[in-house]
């Protein structure tokens, strides 16, 4: 039986974890907090699953909320400009829903789930000697890292052709609160992206918590304007009297729905700021030993087009193919090399390029785009079905050539 | 296309042994129940350097000072050794640290000090 | 003194009490007055930036940094021993923290009051990130109070439900009193909770 190690205990690694022990793998992860600590903890991202990433855990049946989740149905796009009047409106169905099901929930099942199943799991978070230490003790085949939000990630070295930034794009502000009144312009759950052209976006989505459903309000502020006001950690109820403090200002459609909205818990607040790095996929440590990085330990793209948690689930289902096929042979660096250009190729690359777009002022052609979508049903649903599959907009939404092509063949 | 994977049952993956899950926090005791210079021999340098070190009774995080050894292949190891019974990690006596009879202990052992 | 080695007893159990607080406060010298070993240093290795970085970023520059904590430990009777476990200076290692502070019994948070800034990421960690329960603790360098504790306590603008105490990390019988202060405020904080109520952290 091969013995597989995994580093971190987020979306990427516990499935990965639960999917291998289900393939009959020996699986030990090391996670820095245990299923109690989880649930106690902060929020720790919006998490909105796609059609696509979704299916890849359902494979599995690790899918263990869809029955309590509210079942995202579309996409509604709004241009807040100039900042306070709504510019543009779309709103398009996708065709399978999505869902955010809170970290701090479903991590801790997971933790549990693969305990009860007889893995292996240790408490506790990994430095830089303990990876040392793990690679090279030769107890396991194979090393995945996948604690994206600890230090280790540094063991990994960044890719500069493929991190075209070197500082934060957007400063993040995250807060989960109950009382929000639906939209009465489009009553279903649905995702909200809300753009203050220049300045930030702030999204709103349905969620599932640790005491029921949700609303999730997440400001993504462009470093140094008038929205970002979040470089230091503040108490959660003044981060969330900031937050509707500037949907007042800015998105004041959403602020109209917000009258009673209080906090669901004492730590239903985020804040920071991350640089959107590609790394290489293969740390090198010091005693000889080799580890894979896997989601965003590798790829760390900025949270404006909600792709984390999606890359993650698809990251985890590339890497157990890979691991599958390649049956009882070492995991050795080409094999590791391989399997990340693979889904660098297959899905990293899509996400990347089109995440790293949409941080930039849109360009004149995705301006007509979006300007079709608000009057053609067809543009609008391929616009929001993007967000499940990624790798259509390099068809038709990244050059101002394809986009012209295509928009003309609707038109017609 | 979606089916269900499950090819593997439980006690098979643990490899048939029941495991005890006992917690092994950086203040947890081991020790060697009995010392066995065949069975230290026959082991692999890691393994064999935390067995040695654990002949005297100390807690996950002295063995892993003492042993030079990270905290993380410390406790990998241990969780390995103890699932064997060479190794014998301590159980908790009370039900938690916040278990009143253990803080009065506590109390009463560090007023003597006081 | 009790004998460095711990009894050979198969029943011998263990409990904890994190020593925290900023660099230079005094951790050592407070394990050290008290420990029946000298402190045992660990040394861990990490990659990490030399700035404070937020808890979000993975884009940290690659420079190598030693965390050292140190422990030191009291044998409490033939079947029970107790650590005390010194955190690593920088709050940023907050894995490690979690590390330490799951199963402890509680937390002494040392304060130096000449820089007491140096002690708020401690105390931040343990108001808004752990719910161990915890004591903070001014250290006297020189045997004297210079403030007023409740001054002390408006600067760390520490909560009411906080004990604020005082202690001379190199006295034996100061740091015993210290820690029998961390035993009680625990006692007082979880006494009226079921067992299973306040899970191990």
């Amino acid at each position: 039986m091969r013995r597989i190690l995994i580093v971190g205990a987020g979306q990427s690694g516990l499935q990965l974890a639960l999917s291998l022990q289900a393939e009959g793998y020996d699986v030990t992860v090391m996670s820095a907090r245990t299923p109690d600590e989880i649930r106690r903890g902060w929020v720790m991202s919006t998490q909105a699953m796609f059609g696509n990433a979704l299916r890849t855990e359902r494979i599995y049946g690790l899918d263990l909320w869809q029955a309590a989740t509210p079942q995202i149905q579309g996409l509604q796009v709004s241009l807040s400009a100039p900042p306070g009047e709504r510019a543009l409106r779309i709103e398009s169905p996708i065709d399978e829903p999505a869902q955010s099901v809170d970290q701090r929930v479903k991590m801790a099942a997971w933790l549990e789930l693969f305990e009860e199943r007889g893995g292996t799991v240790h408490y506790q978070g990994v430095t830089t000697s303990d990876l040392d230490g793990l690679t090279s003790l030769g107890r396991y085949d194979l090393t995945v890292v996948a604690a994206g939000k600890g230090e280790l990630v540094s063991v990994f070295d960044r890719d500069p052709a493929r991190s075209p930034y070197t500082t934060p794009q957007r400063g993040l502000a995250v807060a989960y609160v109950h009382g929000m009144t639906p939209d009465p312009l489009w009553p279903v759950p649905h995702v909200s992206f809300n753009a203050v052209p220049g300045l930030g976006e702030l999204f709103v989505m349905p969620c599932h918590t640790l005491n029921g459903n949700c609303e999730i309000l997440f400001w993504e502020a462009v470093p140094g304007g008038p929205l970002d006001l979040w470089q230091e950690r503040r108490d959660p109820n003044e981060h969330l009297a900031l937050t509707l403090d500037l949907a007042k200002q800015y998105v004041p459609w959403i602020y109209e729905r917000c009258a009673n909205v209080e906090l669901t818990d004492a730590r239903a607040t985020l804040s920071g700021r991350y640089t959107p790095t590609v790394r290489r996929p293969v740390a090198q440590l010091p005693s000889g030993g080799i580890a894979l990085g896997m989601a965003d330990v590798v790829i760390a793209n900025d949270p404006i087009t909600g792709q984390g948690s999606n890359t993650a689930a698809k990251c985890a289902a590339a890497y157990v193919e890979a691991i599958l096929a390649h049956g009882d042979r070492p995991f050795d660096r080409a094999w590791m090399e391989q399997t990340f250009e693979w889904f660098w190729e297959s899905t990293g690359r899509h996400v990347t390029g089109w995440t790293n777009a949409m941080l930039q002022p849109l360009p004149e052609h995705v301006q007509g785009i979006l300007g079709a979508a608000a009057g053609n049903e067809t543009v609008a649903r391929r616009f929001a079905n993007g967000f499940s599959d990624p790798t259509d907009f390099e068809n038709w939404f990244m050059s101002p050539d394809k986009a012209q092509a295509y928009l003309a063949s609707v038109a017609s | 296309m979606a089916k269900r994977h499950w090819k593997v049952r439980p006690y098979v993956l643990t490899g048939g042994r029941t495991r005890t899950r006992q917690q092994l926090l950086v203040h947890t005791l081991v020790s060697v129940p009995y010392y066995d210079s065949v069975f230290a021999a026959g082991l692999l340098p890691e393994q064999r350097t935390l067995y040695e070190h654990a002949r005297e009774t100390r807690s996950l995080a002295e063995l892993s000072a003492f042993s030079g050894i990270s905290l993380g292949v410390t406790r990998v190891v241990v969780d390995d050794l103890a699932s064997t019974d060479r190794l014998l990690v301590h159980a908790e006596t009370y039900e938690s640290p916040f278990d009143r009879r253990l803080l009065e202990r506590l109390l009463d052992g560090l007023r003597k000090l006081a | 003194m009790a004998s460095a080695s711990l009894p050979d007893n198969p029943t011998l159990t263990s409990a904890k009490i994190v020593i925290a607080g900023g660099f230079g406060v005094g951790k050592t010298t407070c394990v050290a007055a008290i420990s029946e070993i000298p402190p045992v240093n660990t040394e861990a290795w990490m990659t990490a930036a030399s700035e404070p970085i937020d808890r979000l970023d993975p884009g940290i520059d690659k420079t190598t940094t030693t965390v050292a904590m140190d422990f030191g430990r009291l044998t409490i009777s033939n079947d029970l021993v107790l650590y005390l476990f010194g955190t690593p200076g920088q709050a940023r290692f907050w894995p490690m923290w979690d590390d330490l502070c799951r199963g402890a019994v509680g937390a002494l948070v040392l304060a130096d009051s000449r820089r007491l800034d140096a002690s708020f990421a401690a105390i931040n960690y343990f108001e808004q990130d752990s719910d161990l329960p915890f004591v903070v603790c001014l250290n006297l360098f020189d045997g004297m109070l210079t403030h007023h504790l409740d001054d002390v306590r408006q600067a760390l603008a520490l909560s009411p439900d906080v004990p604020l105490i005082t202690c001379d990390a190199r006295s034996p019988s100061s740091v015993a009193q210290a820690l029998m202060a961390v035993v009680t405020h625990t006692m007082q904080r979880t006494g009226h909770t079921a067992p299973g109520a306040f899970p191990a952290r």
